[in-house]
């Protein structure tokens, strides 16, 4: 009887959807939560349960409008005053199933709807669903007074909803003063989406209404494709003593009622129309979170990219400031023309004897020695490049993401600024930078002709030789026009220039500090950027959120193909016996 | 005890008369924020504040002596009944179809033509007006004379073009009557999507429990009850709840007498803009926040000029400048013998393009008055890094006197900051190259020097001049003359050693008063570019920052005198 596979692929769709997670504020995601969480609610609620047992009482609920008087139907079809009807709008807030006590083992259970706390008293706690055995009912069939659909009280809504999709028959309630409300509507037309079996009552309708409300509402039914559904109207009247319709205008309700529940196969081609409608109404509901959750991967991709691409533009600045010979201005060439002017460039690279002088000098004149000058000059021209740029991309990245949705939500105001620390870190950064430099002259340059042997002086004139090539770049040899706009220099340090530049092993020497200096530029900008990518992170985005969703699906409607079951048992249900209207 | 609350209300109410000159300064406060935001603020934000202005100021000019007063409610909770009840006539059509009424139907009490140019500003068509005033009824209907009763389409249909019509008219008219039913008295669709909408109109917002007669006189009471909590919950709290029957004449009493007031007060048309004001005010809240500093403060510009000074070369210029100062001073003093070499090194300005231009008193005043336009210079382009450290300083500047502002202020003021971005570099070269740099000037002491080292070659050489006349003498076998002796020393040898010592000497002693007046040269150079360059970032920079930081003064002063008075 059960149909195999199903409930598998069932329980694996289950799975998948609770998995999926949509952290990112995007425009989709409020609606694939809500949605997911309601497939959910409706495999745990009603398709696994049922396709457990497809011959358990069929479940009719009676959903509708508040003040539509649902309450008070419920009553009359069964004949007892089993839920509370009122004036004060909500009425129902707490669910009420009635049944046969035949059939009250089954749904005290508690597989179906397993949600909610069984209980015999009247209660008004959401979370509990009274059970009431009325014996006047025919076995085969229990009601459920579900909640409101449209009121101020969300927590009815959404109960309503569950309900709603728990239902294997969809009796709807509305009023002559309600039939063309918006909100109804929405719901009917996606129960018929779904396949859902509806019947409408049609209450309250006022002597002066006659024909003429129940005639638009068969045309609205029909223009929204629901021409199949069995409509019954019910005219506005007063209850009596017990609070009950009078028993003339409910008969005819009554005597359809039962009749589906005492013909085993109408009640078991309702359960599985509807039952093959839900599953068959998951797949698209799934791709549609597949979607969404894709739109999700996408949209972490994209912020992503935005961050990457800023801070890969600050790398790119660097890069060209170093290719374009931009740093070699300003501080750095005149300390530079310093160094090489006041002969220190070549007595460094000679003799120690230079060393003691110029100490002896800087400690008489009090000025510092000029290598070191050029040092610090580097130093600094570097470090306010670093700053600079890895403020321009903090804030091109903030613009960035302030210009997606989800975005902007992921935002703090922090990160449209570099770290605090990125002074200090620019600082050591280009200060490692320039030992790994004097580092790297000390292992090559031993054997170069201008490198006295050991000498450490000598290596430190080297080094920052090597700098100067690197801020000039290898595939720029600096001219003396261009050098001399720059600040009158001296002959001599350009020729200096011209014979390191045109040294092959200062260039290569150049070419490897330079690209040091840029791998350790791009590892700064990386832990920038860090921060934007932690907060994605930490939100949670899968690379491929939307794959098993699918897969999950597919197999889902490949189940329920071979299920087959609406084949062999056609919905048939019980004619309304015409003539007895008013 | 609901007689007791009907009175405290009533005594809430009456002290809020509305002030039609207050609103007014309201309404220019409001118009006054707007000016000082727009072009700052992201428009959207600023549109329902433009839609009150525009909406108010077409009010007020209309007829403040009309009322209008829309029934607004969910299809079929009776509001067309309601309104032919008032009428007393069967105007709008009441139907048993839902939804009935798909366009708004107008019922002028008094003369229709008053009426006319209030009802085209709301846009109801003329086939829907009707007018309530017929010699048969007497004075019974005086007391409503000036009202303009509105009966909108529903809102809550599956017909959505309804929904939009009583969107438009709601934000219209002067009072609204919301008209409910016991059915639909709790639908979401009515508290969520309206009655929450309006929880600053309460004073014009009437709620109306129709189909009363549907309810037992129990039920009544409960019912008025349960909505009374709704509406409190909806943040209406003490509006006014009357209970009607659109079919039962005496049922309509209390909600005629209440329309009788508020026609007689003639305050609807102000509290609902006065309300509108409010909401507006509401949702501006967050664009405004604390003052803002009235200027740059000292550090940051310094810290701006020190930034533009590296991007315009200062440095670089006030280098060249001391070295054109030893130059110039070294050619105007140097040991004449050798000065020319000098003269075959290139002036260090000159190679800038940067001799300032000689001011040369013609007597001729310029033509058009203005100061000769200064050549571009052949400065360096700036440095990778002092570009960097030209955008640290934009960012700091608007850290500095933005970090307090709203977050769209603070946008506002970072891009003022950088709106003449692309003029800079041109403006800073003009800067530079248009400062006097004070190098051009021989110095006094300089001529003095110069004046005393020719003297001193001039006594060289005539001692040279001397003693070469003594040698030809000498060779000559002429009678040779005897040169005068100073101690052991002829005259001429002492002129020619004296001079040539000497002047080597002076000009070595000049050296070091050459260095120091290089050093002050430099440094006062260094000040009047650092001044020109700093105009250049008040011009450019703090400016622009300084008109957003002054608009946001006014807007925020502005907000607060748009403040509900009291």
């Amino acid at each position: 009887m059960v149909p195999e596979g199903l409930p598998a692929a069932l329980a694996r769709l289950r799975a998948a959807i609770s998995a999926a997670d949509f952290p990112l504020a995007l425009t989709s995601a409020a609606e694939a939560r809500e949605v997911g969480a309601a497939l959910v609610a409706q495999l745990d609620d009603y398709l696994l349960p049922r396709l457990a047992r497809l011959d358990a009482p069929l479940l009719v609920v009676v959903g509708g409008s508040t003040g539509a008087g649902k309450s008070t139907l419920v009553n009359s079809l069964v004949q007892a005053r089993v839920s509370a009807p009122g004036v004060l709008r909500p009425t129902t807030r707490a669910p009420v199933l009635v049944c046969n006590p035949a059939d009250s083992q089954w749904f005290r259970a508690g597989d179906l709807l397993p949600g909610l706390t069984r209980t015999t008293k009247p209660s008004v706690d959401p979370h509990t669903l009274q059970l009431v055995a009325a014996p006047a009912l025919t076995p085969g069939l229990a009601f459920l007074d579900a909640p409101d659909i449209d009121s101020v009280v969300d927590q009815n809504r959404q109960l309503a909803a569950q309900l709603l999709a728990a239902a294997d028959l969809w009796l709807f309630v509305t009023t002559a003063a309600r039939y063309a409300d918006a909100v109804p509507w929405g719901l009917l037309r996606t129960a018929r989406l779904r396949g859902t079996v509806i019947a409408l009552v049609l209450d309250r309708v006022p002597d002066e209404a006659g024909d003429d409300v129940p005639a638009h509402l068969a045309e609205m039914l029909e223009a929204n494709d629901l021409a199949e559904a069995p409509l019954f109207v019910l005219p506005e009247t007063d209850v009596d003593g017990q609070g009950l319709l009078p028993d003339r205008d409910t008969a005819e309700l009554r005597a359809w009622f039962d009749r589906l529940a005492s013909d085993a196969n109408a009640r078991a081609a309702v359960v599985r129309q509807t039952l093959d409608g839900a599953v068959a109404a998951l797949s698209p509901a799934a791709d549609g979170l597949a979607a969404a959750a894709d739109e999700q991967a996408a949209a972490a991709r994209a912020l992503r990219e935005r961050v990457r691409a800023a801070y890969r533009g600050g790398a790119e600045t660097v890069e060209r400031s170093l290719k374009d010979g931009r740093l070699l201005r300003g501080e750095v060439l005149s300390r530079w023309h310093e160094f090489v002017g006041t002969g220190d460039f070549f007595r460094g690279l000679e003799a120690r004897i230079g060393r003691l002088r110029d100490r002896i000098t800087a400690a008489v004149t009090g000025r510092p020695q000029p290598g070191n000058q050029l040092k610090s000059a580097i130093e600094s021209q570097l470090t306010t490049l670093l700053r600079g740029v890895a403020g321009d991309a903090a804030e091109n990245a903030y613009t960035g993401w302030q210009a997606h949705p989800a975005g902007a939500a992921l935002l703090e105001p922090s990160l449209a600024r570099p770290t605090p620390d990125l002074p200090d870190r620019a600082d050591r950064l280009v200060r490692d930078w320039q030992r790994g430099v004097l580092e790297l002259v000390r292992q090559e340059g031993g054997d170069k002709r201008f490198v006295a042997r050991t000498a450490a002086y000598a290596v430190n004139a080297t080094g920052l030789a090597v700098m100067i090539a690197v801020f000039a770049s290898t595939a720029f040899i600096p001219t003396g026009l261009e050098i001399g706009t720059a600040a009158g220099t001296t002959l001599a340090a350009q020729k200096v220039l011209e014979a390191i530049f045109g040294d092959q092993a200062i260039r290569r020497l150049a070419a490897k500090a330079r690209q040091d200096l840029l791998d350790r530029v791009d590892d700064l900008l990386a832990d920038e950027a860090a921060r934007y990518f932690d907060r994605i992170e930490a939100v949670g985005v899968d690379a491929d959120p939307g794959g098993e969703l699918r897969a999950a699906a597919a197999e889902v409607e490949r189940a329920r193909s071979a299920a087959a079951l609406t084949v062999g048992s056609k919905l048939a249900l019980p004619q309304r016996e015409r003539g007895e209207l008013r | 005890m609901t007689q007791f609350m009907g009175r405290v209300r009533e005594a809430l109410r009456g002290n809020r008369r509305v002030d039609p000159d207050v609103l007014i300064g309201r309404l220019d406060a409001v118009r006054s924020f707007l000016d000082a935001a727009d072009g700052h603020l992201p428009s959207e934000r600023l549109v329902p504040a433009h839609t009150l202005v525009e909406r108010a100021g077409g009010r007020l000019a209309l007829s403040r002596d009309h009322t209008l007063v829309a029934l607004a409610g969910a299809t079929g909770s009776g509001k067309s009944s309601l309104f032919n009840a008032l009428a007393h006539m069967h105007l709008s059509p009441v139907g048993v179809r839902r939804p009935t009424t798909g366009q708004a139907f107008a019922c002028v009490w008094g003369a229709a033509d008053a009426a006319g140019g209030l009802l085209d500003w709301v846009g109801v068509l003329p086939r829907n007006r009707f007018a309530r005033e017929s010699p048969l009824d007497g004075d019974d209907e005086a007391p409503l004379r000036g009202l303009v009763l509105l009966d909108l389409p529903d809102f809550d249909s599956v017909e959505a073009a309804h929904r939009v019509e009583v969107d438009r008219l709601l934000g219209l008219v002067d009072l609204i009557v919301w008209v409910v039913d016991p059915q639909k008295y709790g639908d979401r669709v009515v508290h969520e999507a309206y009655l929450r909408e309006f929880h600053r109109h309460k004073d014009v917002t009437v709620v109306v429990l129709n189909q009363a007669d549907r309810l037992s006189t129990t039920d009544l009471p409960k019912v008025l009850g349960d909505l009374r909590r709704l509406l409190e919950e909806d943040g209406l709290g003490g509006v006014p709840v009357v209970a009607t029957a659109a079919v039962q004449d005496a049922a309509m009493v209390e909600l005629r007498r209440l329309l009788e007031r508020t026609v007689a007060e003639r305050q609807a048309a102000l509290r609902r803009l006065s309300g509108d004001v409010d909401s507006a005010l509401a949702r501006l809240d967050d664009l405004v926040g604390g003052p803002a500093p009235s200027d740059v403060d000292k550090a940051t510009s310094r810290a701006l000029a020190d930034a533009l000074a590296g991007v315009a070369g200062v440095p670089a210029v006030a280098d060249a400048t001391e070295r054109a100062y030893r130059h110039r001073a070294g050619a105007a003093t140097g040991w004449p013998l050798v000065k020319f070499w000098r003269k075959l090194r290139p002036d260090p300005l000159r190679r800038l393009h940067l001799h300032t231009p000689t001011v040369v008193d013609t007597g001729l005043a310029p033509a058009d008055g203005d100061a000769p336009v200064p050549a571009t210079t052949s400065l360096p382009d700036p440095s990778a890094a002092q570009r960097a450290s030209l955008g640290i300083a934009l960012r700091t500047v608007t850290d500095k006197t933005a970090g307090e502002l709203p977050e769209p202020w603070r946008v506002a003021v970072g891009d003022a900051a950088r709106s003449r971005l692309g003029d800079l570099p041109d403006a800073l070269d003009k800067a530079v190259a248009g400062t006097e740099l004070g190098v051009e000037r021989k110095r006094a002491w300089w001529r003095a020097v110069g004046l005393l080292q020719w003297l001193l070659t001039l006594v060289a050489v005539a001692g040279l001049g001397w003693l070469v006349a003594g040698y030809i003498v000498r060779a000559l076998g002429l009678p040779r003359f005897d040169y005068p002796m100073v101690g052991e020393v002829p005259l001429p040898t002492l002129g020619l050693l004296g001079g040539l010592a000497a002047g080597i000497l002076l000009a070595l002693l000049v050296k070091p008063f050459i260095r120091w007046g290089a050093r002050r040269a430099r440094r006062r150079a260094e000040a009047r570019m650092r001044e020109s360059v700093a105009e250049v970032g008040r011009d450019q920079v703090i400016a622009p920052v300084r008109a957003v930081l002054r608009d946001y003064t006014t807007a925020r002063d502005a907000y607060a005198a748009a403040g509900p008075p009291g």
